[in-house]
């Protein structure tokens, strides 16, 4: 089965919030209904973290905040090589962090 | 609404402090007593961010309230995580302004090296989305090298510019003996030479080690008071002339415009209108650097330059301490310290001492309105506070 990172569009003006909240911004409505995320769009801007939280015991990580093709923005983890600003990327819903038996699923965007 | 004035400060050396906390935040409130001769005041506000996770305390306002021998007047811990202690102030402001109180004291305190570094940042991360950012990972100092990267491509924005802001600032906090690094750098140290990335190694890409500010141990109180009180306290009359406050989107990615912060704009606004002046009118300002580009992006963000000036302002030396309008002549959060909750009550303190003449080798020739920004999260709560010395 496919994963999805879910959106939230309100059923007052059709607006897709990511992530959730409790009342809409654009209209003051506070009923939604999930709707899938796109997984394609392009870069915005990027970091490598070298100084991590704990949970992670790679030795750095490159996040990255990607506007998707439907005009959502998520921030994630870039498995690419050389990221540039602007570049097309496509997601996947993979293991970001893993605290104990918990596994925390989130977008992880390759080339492309 | 009446008139506030500050008249009494205190402070800790920023540092790392091996003594408990409400000693951190009893030792600035005792000296902010003595410094205008009062032994009691009618209500405590604590600012602090930090202790129930960093260390196994809460109700710190409780246990300080006794602890100064105040009982039984009342007393609250504010959390606004690192806008704590400007939130806190405006709280006393609030309190005084509004008839219920006369004499308001305000103690910022935070002890976050009890803690490893790998706890503190996961602690100060804890202000991010849990959902949408914690689970990737996602720290200050990433979303602080996102923010630069933008800024960079879109503004001309440099390293050297960074580094100039940290220079600046290390150079401002060697005259501030309560700064917590007392440490001279250079440009050839940090950037230029063979050795610059292994004394300032990357960090949140763009940002290297010497873009970001200490993790701090500190206390720091003002005590604020009415006219008729401040009046016959014998010390300089320092009115808390603008509050503002200014909030914004939790998650980083759903602003609108990425490189704007919109919570330094309003929360600006409005304490420059309530206090009647313009940000030219500002003569020294402490401005919220827990990153170098902060300092540079807020500088522009409050008025002072317009967008994407503030770095050549920066390298004109405009806002060097001998500059028109000296930033963070006190070391700023880069150099003088962040113990996150009491930063804000810090810069008041720094403000303050600025508009009395008090700081020594430091002092801004004949300053006499003040400004600081203390910026909660990345930028998603937001104080400012105009102070304006009265003749």
């Amino acid at each position: 089965m496919e994963r999805h990172i879910l959106g939230y569009k309100c059923r007052g003006c059709g607006h897709v919030w990511y992530p959730n909240r409790a009342v809409c911004q654009d209209c003051r409505g506070t009923e939604f209904e999930p709707v899938p995320l796109p997984k394609t769009g392009k870069l915005l801007t990027f970091t490598v973290l070298h100084n991590l939280a704990v949970d992670f015991e790679v030795p750095s990580l490159t996040l990255g905040i990607v506007e998707l093709s439907n005009g959502n923005r998520i921030t994630g983890h870039l498995k690419i090589d050389q990221p540039k600003i602007g570049m097309k990327v496509t997601g996947k819903v993979e293991p970001v962090r893993q605290v104990g038996y918990h596994t925390s699923y989130g977008m992880v965007f390759y080339k492309g | 609404m009446r008139d506030v004035y500050v008249i009494g400060i205190g402070i800790t050396s920023f540092s790392r402090l091996e003594y408990p906390l409400v000693e951190i935040a009893a030792y600035p409130a005792v000296m902010a007593m003595k410094d205008c001769g009062l032994s009691k005041v009618d209500h405590l506000f604590v600012a602090n961010m930090g202790a129930s996770r960093l260390n196994h305390q809460t109700g710190l306002a409780s246990a300080l309230v006794d602890h100064l021998s105040l009982t039984p007047v009342g007393a609250e811990t504010i959390e606004n995580g690192p806008a704590s202690g400007a939130s806190a102030i405006k709280a006393g402001w609030m309190a005084v302004a509004s008839g219920l109180h006369d004499t308001v004291m305000v103690v910022g305190a935070e002890r976050m090296r009890e803690a490893n570094n790998l706890e503190t940042t996961d602690f100060v991360a804890s202000l991010t989305h849990p959902l949408a950012e914690q689970i990737y990972g996602v720290t200050l100092p990433s979303l602080a090298g996102m923010f630069t990267r933008l800024y960079m491509e879109k503004y001309g924005v440099t390293s050297r510019h960074l580094a100039m802001v940290a220079i600046k600032n290390h150079n401002n906090a060697m005259l501030n003996k309560f700064a917590h690094l007392h440490e001279p750098i250079t440009l050839e140290g940090i950037l230029d030479s063979d050795d610059a990335l292994t004394n300032n190694p990357m960090v949140a890409d763009p940002l290297r080690f010497y873009d970001m500010c200490p993790v701090s141990d500190g206390g720091a109180c003002v005590i604020l008071a009415c006219a008729e009180v401040a009046k016959k306290v014998k010390r300089p009359l320092i009115r808390l002339a603008g509050v503002g406050q200014a909030t914004d989107t939790h998650c980083v990615h759903e602003r609108k415009e990425p490189t704007d912060l919109l919570a330094v704009r309003g929360a600006a606004a409005q304490s420059f209108k309530m206090a009647g002046i313009k940000p030219s009118d500002v003569q020294v300002a402490e401005l919220h650097d827990a990153f170098t580009i902060l300092e540079i992006a807020e500088s522009e963000e409050v008025g002072f330059f317009k967008k994407g000036q503030g770095h050549i302002a920066l390298e004109e030396g405009y806002t060097s301490l001998t500059g028109k309008l000296p930033i963070n002549p006190s070391g700023g959060l880069k150099a003088k310290g962040h113990p996150v909750g009491a930063t804000g009550v810090g810069q008041a303190h720094e403000i303050v001492t600025q508009l009395r003449g008090e700081a020594g080798e430091r002092q801004v020739k004949n300053a006499r309105v003040g400004f600081t920004v203390n910026f909660g999260g990345f930028g998603n709560n937001v104080v400012a506070l105009t102070f304006i010395k009265e003749k």
